[in-house]
């Protein structure tokens, strides 16, 4: 078998390719000059999901309390400001117990994550490098402000593969296809195409408006068998005439995948087989239901699942320029139960200890009110610093890292960048963000550019 | 040698310090302040790309039955240097096919390829190729491979709100001008100075100024008004043109000195500089009847030298660099753009019979067409990073002999599939294949999976309701099931590429891509068992050809689509298949089997 037809043979993104990409031509050219000795590290988690609040949910009201705010209220923020100040600071009016044994302080809008407190990891001093959310969201995902590069999810499947060659290994639930950005948020860049997502739309569960192509028309399943049976001694004696093939072998077998996927991707994508009881304990919203299909799909092998929080009303719920705690309380209401039941559902089936679950948005939101309207005040975007939620993956639980200061206007202790965010994640997953490149219009690329810090302290 | 300017550390902050220092650890070599450069010039023209191709003798071998012409000495002489023998021609079936799907993107019918068959004349293979030439579906399957290269898309990544100012409606008229270009054969030179500066050319059609859609249809991105983001549209286009032309990778010397080719920093700034002084521009056209269109192109706007920008940054200005074209490929003297925004300069200089990399480039990408590979295996890399031709002498003749040819495409594509190395069988022995690994001797011929457009294409042709031609009619959905013309014909999307497309592998239109992947995945099979593309196209089919004689109906089913008649055995089965012919969806079953099968999605 030559190298074309181990690659056509291994196209659908098998372990096997997964790890000569990693230690193979591309990853080891890049490298030479640094002579590399260490290996890429012990993997924590094998699986990744990614939920993701669009339009940027707010940190001073969910996971960095600020009591300072409420001495400053109405006074107008100092220094370099990205967002205009037309109004002050406006403390949050939301109460932070104590959670857990470990004490986390989490806000009163987030009860149910606040009962599991001891099993999540915060990160307090995110920061990106833009207040705006086509280049942020960009960031978040790929590193870069500009589109065309490879998203996190991409990386993560070049560098491992699947574990489960019925499913596809990168999948995005968004309940609506109104999403901002778009698809290059999941897009392979330069990488193989087949290591970009496959995106499905989740506001219909049914299977066959989630998955594209998944089942024919009715009448037709008595003969496809039958027809399939025909094909097959059709496509052998065409294979037989042309000799040995590794890459039409690949072909008849992959169209048996595809019929045994209609099986069992009809299996997976099927969230009526959940109880009734773990039903309910996501809630019932679009969400809910993709953090539901989201644990399914990990259980199968699934590398990469990110889920997003969108609506067909808005493409950016989480926006709250106007009448913010409004809005925040009802977004709140749904992402805190539905998380929290993911987490606590991956958890009572072993899962949680090699998954990781991600919770947060592309930036946060002002500390400072946006108008001068004291009934329905807004937040605007605030990039500067954040708060970002992990959880699993063998992470330290009830656990916040990093500070913001004061005001919540700035990261100042131990300043958490997107990079060094990435560099985790892939180090969690037991890649070196160092030496998984690609080679692209004659340079090496690598999620992280060149920066990335891990930040070893979160992890137990 | 470590040359890092540390003046600005100050200003930069902590984070740019960890990022400097991270650039040093893994660059090692990296030289960051690039406003002058260290590239040994005189060594540095010495690597093969930058010598200027010469036509060498062909070379003698022992196969002479074998040989047909030059091609094939290059060929087999290199066969010969490592022990292997050539293919003999493959059957008249297979040949009949392959011409069909490389020149103009569809199968024959049954009935052409009896014809074929049965034809004594000696020189029915290369009266073929001159009909297919002539054919206007050509040009269409030609443009195909080229809008990747111009990565060409009527719309933008991103998109705020519901904004389409930045889109292009009228891209059509960009891709229908490539088509009719292909079958006309403009010589590439002339192909190549239109697409760059059509406005500056005197004495052109009104209509050629529709080439500049190369540069006018190009990605505009968010916030463009920020001269950081302009710096990203023109490296879009400096990387759009040296890939796209020159098979050099420019853009890479943006922020410091290529780290392997001899492009320096103030190369990439001296070849932006004619970007910045470039505009997007809508223009109107006159048409026949008195309407006016409106095309999407380019024009020279405020013409500007460009600072360095060190290491990317717009903020941190070096020297100012004149507009010129890249000092490797310009003898002693680089000469600078002084006409305008220098377009006109920078075309003329790629188009240059004495510039080494466009014939070669240009002719690399026809044979990549034609073999599945390139004798330059990285069609748009010829840089130290690329790969080396296999065949470099073989190259050096093609791209000398397509200048001579003036730069016809027609005519380098007949001496290329005139030879005995294209008309290989792709029948072979397992022995064959490992010993001639990756089939870059071309000791055989390459077995491919359609492309996307391909298997689109057939099956509508095939199913007889293939709407041909344009009529310069606007880009149509493929994701909409009443649209049955061919695929070329389909809108583009930098945004949110087609779903057909994209399963098929069809590149990203974000970026110049040089070829495409072959995959095979789950969803394309699913595609083929369950889409209602497929399960229309496999009624039309039953419905067409289905009467009371079963075995009749059946060799008429393979005929039509596989453009042969069953064997005895198949026509066995798939009676056993269809059993009393009853049942319609069994009929249709069957087209379909035929319609996904291994032996119609693959040429030999």
């Amino acid at each position: 078998m030559n190298r074309r037809e181990m690659l056509s043979r291994y196209a659908m993104g098998f372990g096997a390719l997964g790890m000569t990409n990693i230690f193979g031509r591309n990853a080891i050219a890049a490298n030479d000059s640094l002579a590399p000795s260490q290996r890429n590290f012990c993997p924590r988690a094998k699986r990744v999901i990614f939920l993701f609040l669009n339009g940027a949910p707010s940190h001073i009201d969910t996971f960095d309390p600020k009591p300072e705010l409420v001495k400053h209220e109405g006074t107008k923020p100092e220094g370099k400001l990205f967002k205009a100040a037309n109004a002050g600071f406006l403390p949050s009016p939301l109460r932070f117990d104590h959670c857990g044994k470990s004490g986390l302080q989490i806000s009163e809008s987030l009860p149910q994550l606040g009962k599991i407190a001891d099993d999540l990891c915060v990160i307090r001093s995110m920061h990106c490098d833009v207040p705006n959310h086509e280049p942020a969201l960009l960031q978040m995902h790929t590193g870069v402000l500009q589109p065309t590069r490879p998203s996190i999810g991409a990386w993560t499947l070049y560098g491992l593969g699947s574990e489960n060659e019925n499913l596809p290994g990168y999948v995005v639930l968004r309940p609506s296809p109104k999403t901002v950005v778009g698809p290059a948020l999941w897009s392979a860049g330069f990488l193989p195409a087949k290591f970009q997502a496959s995106s499905v739309i989740t506001r219909d569960m049914s299977l066959d408006k989630l998955l594209a192509n998944i089942k024919g028309p009715e009448s037709s399943k008595t003969v496809q068998r039958q027809q399939l049976d025909l094909l097959a001694k059709m496509n052998e004696s065409h294979r037989k005439r042309r000799g040995e093939d590794a890459l039409l072998d690949s072909h008849i077998s992959t169209m048996e995948t595809a019929y045994r996927m209609q099986i069992e991707a009809t299996d997976a994508f099927d969230i009526s087989k959940e109880s009734s009881k773990t039903r309910e304990s996501y809630g019932n919203s679009d969400f809910a239901n993709s953090c539901l299909l989201a644990r399914r799909l990990a259980e199968r092998g699934v590398r990469f699942t990110t889920v997003y929080y969108t609506k067909d009303s808005s493409n950016q719920p989480w926006d709250t320029h106007e009448n913010h705690y409004a809005s925040h309380a009802k977004l709140c209401a749904e992402a805190d139960k539905a998380a929290a039941a993911l987490i606590n559902d991956l958890k009572s089936r072993g899962l949680l200890d090699d998954t990781l679950v991600v919770f947060g948005g592309e930036f946060g939101r002002t500390p400072y009110a946006q108008k001068h309207d004291k009934k329905k005040p807004g937040r605007d975007h605030h990039h500067t610093a954040f708060s970002m939620m992990l959880s699993g993956a063998g992470l330290k639980g009830g656990f916040a890292y990093g500070e913001s200061d004061e005001f919540g206007m700035n990261a100042v202790v131990d300043p958490v960048h997107v990079h060094d965010l990435h560099a985790t994640i892939l180090y969690l997953l037991g890649i070196d963000h160092e030496r998984l490149t690609y080679r692209y219009g004659g340079r090496d690329f690598r999620l992280t550019d060149v920066s990335g810090r891990i930040i070893h302290e979160l992890m137990a | 040698m470590l040359r890092v300017s540390l003046k600005h550390s100050s200003v930069i902050g902590m984070r740019s310090i960890v990022l400097l220092l991270s650039l040093i650890f893994v660059n090692g070599d990296l030289q960051l302040d690039a406003n002058e450069s260290d590239i040994n010039w005189e060594e540095a023209r010495k690597f093969w790309a930058f010598v200027n191709p010469v036509k060498n003798d062909p070379p003698n071998s022992n196969g002479d039955e074998w040989i047909r012409g030059d091609i094939d000495r290059f060929i087999l002489f290199e066969m010969e240097k490592n022990g292997l023998d050539p293919e003999n021609d493959a059957s008249s079936e297979v040949l009949i096919k392959r011409l069909f799907y490389d020149l103009i993107g569809l199968p024959p019918s049954s009935d052409e390829v009896e014809r074929y068959k049965e034809d004594s004349d000696e020189k029915k293979y290369e009266k073929l190729i001159d009909h297919l030439l002539t054919r206007s579906e050509y040009g269409e399957k030609m443009a195909s491979s080229w809008l990747n290269v111009a990565r060409y898309a009527e719309d933008q990544a991103h998109q705020v709100g519901k904004d389409e100012k930045f889109f292009y409606p009228h891209a059509h008229r960009y891709r229908a001008w490539v088509i009719k270009s292909y079958n006309r054969d403009l010589p590439y030179n002339l192909f190549v100075r239109l697409q760059l500066a059509a406005d500056q050319i005197e004495g052109i059609d009104e209509e050629d100024l529709v080439a500049l859609g190369f540069l006018g249809l190009g990605p505009q991105y968010y916030d463009r008004g920020r001269l950081e983001v302009k710096a990203e549209e023109w490296e879009d286009n400096v990387d759009v043109v040296s890939r796209g032309f020159l098979g050099l990778t420019v853009a890479c010397a943006r922020c410091h000195d290529h780290k392997y080719d001899p492009i320096s920093v103030a190369d990439y700034h001296a070849l932006a500089g004619v970007f910045a002084s470039t505009a997007m521009h809508k223009r109107e056209l006159n048409n026949q009847h008195g309407s006016k269109t409106v095309i999407h192109v380019v024009a020279d706007g405020k013409v500007q030298d460009l600072p360095i920008y060190n290491r990317g940054d717009v903020q941190d200005k070096g020297k100012i660099i004149p507009r010129a074209f890249l000092k490797i490929l310009s003898g002693e003297n680089t000469k600078k753009f002084t006409r305008g925004s220098g377009r006109l300069d920078l075309a003329e200089a790629i188009a240059d019979p004495q510039n080494p990399l466009t014939a070669r480039v240009v002719v690399n990408r026809i044979w990549q067409l034609l073999f599945g590979r390139g004798l330059v295996n990285t069609t748009s890399n010829f840089g130290h990073l690329g790969a080396r031709p296999t065949h470099p002498e073989l190259l050096d003749y093609l791209a000398v002999s397509f200048i001579e040819d003036g730069w016809s495409i027609k005519r380098l594509m007949k001496r290329i599939l005139l030879s005995s190395t294209y008309r290989q069988s792709s029948f072979v022995s397992s022995d064959k294949r490992i010993k001639d690994e990756d089939n870059k001797f071309y000791s055989y011929h390459n077995k491919r999976r359609l492309s996307a457009e391909m298997i689109r294409d057939s099956m509508l042709v095939v199913s007889g309701e293939l709407e041909h031609g344009d009529s310069g009619k606007k880009s149509g959905l493929i994701s909409d099931n009443k649209n049955l013309r061919r695929t070329v014909y389909g809108r583009i999307s930098r945004k949110e590429l087609d779903y057909y497309l994209a399963l098929f592998d069809y590149p990203d239109a974000n970026i110049h891509s040089s070829s495409r992947d072959e995959t095979v995945t789950p969803s394309q099979k699913l595609f083929f068992l369950n889409s209602p593309f497929v399960l229309a196209r496999s009624n039309a089919i039953a419905s067409a050809l289905v009467d009371d004689d079963k075995m009749i109906s059946i060799e008429k089913i393979y005929r039509r689509i596989l453009s042969r008649p069953p064997s005895a055995e198949e026509l066995l089965n798939a009676g056993e298949f269809i059993g009393s012919g009853k049942e319609k969806e069994r009929w249709s079953g069957l087209a379909q089997n035929l319609l996904i099968s291994n032996e119609f999605i693959f040429r030999d």
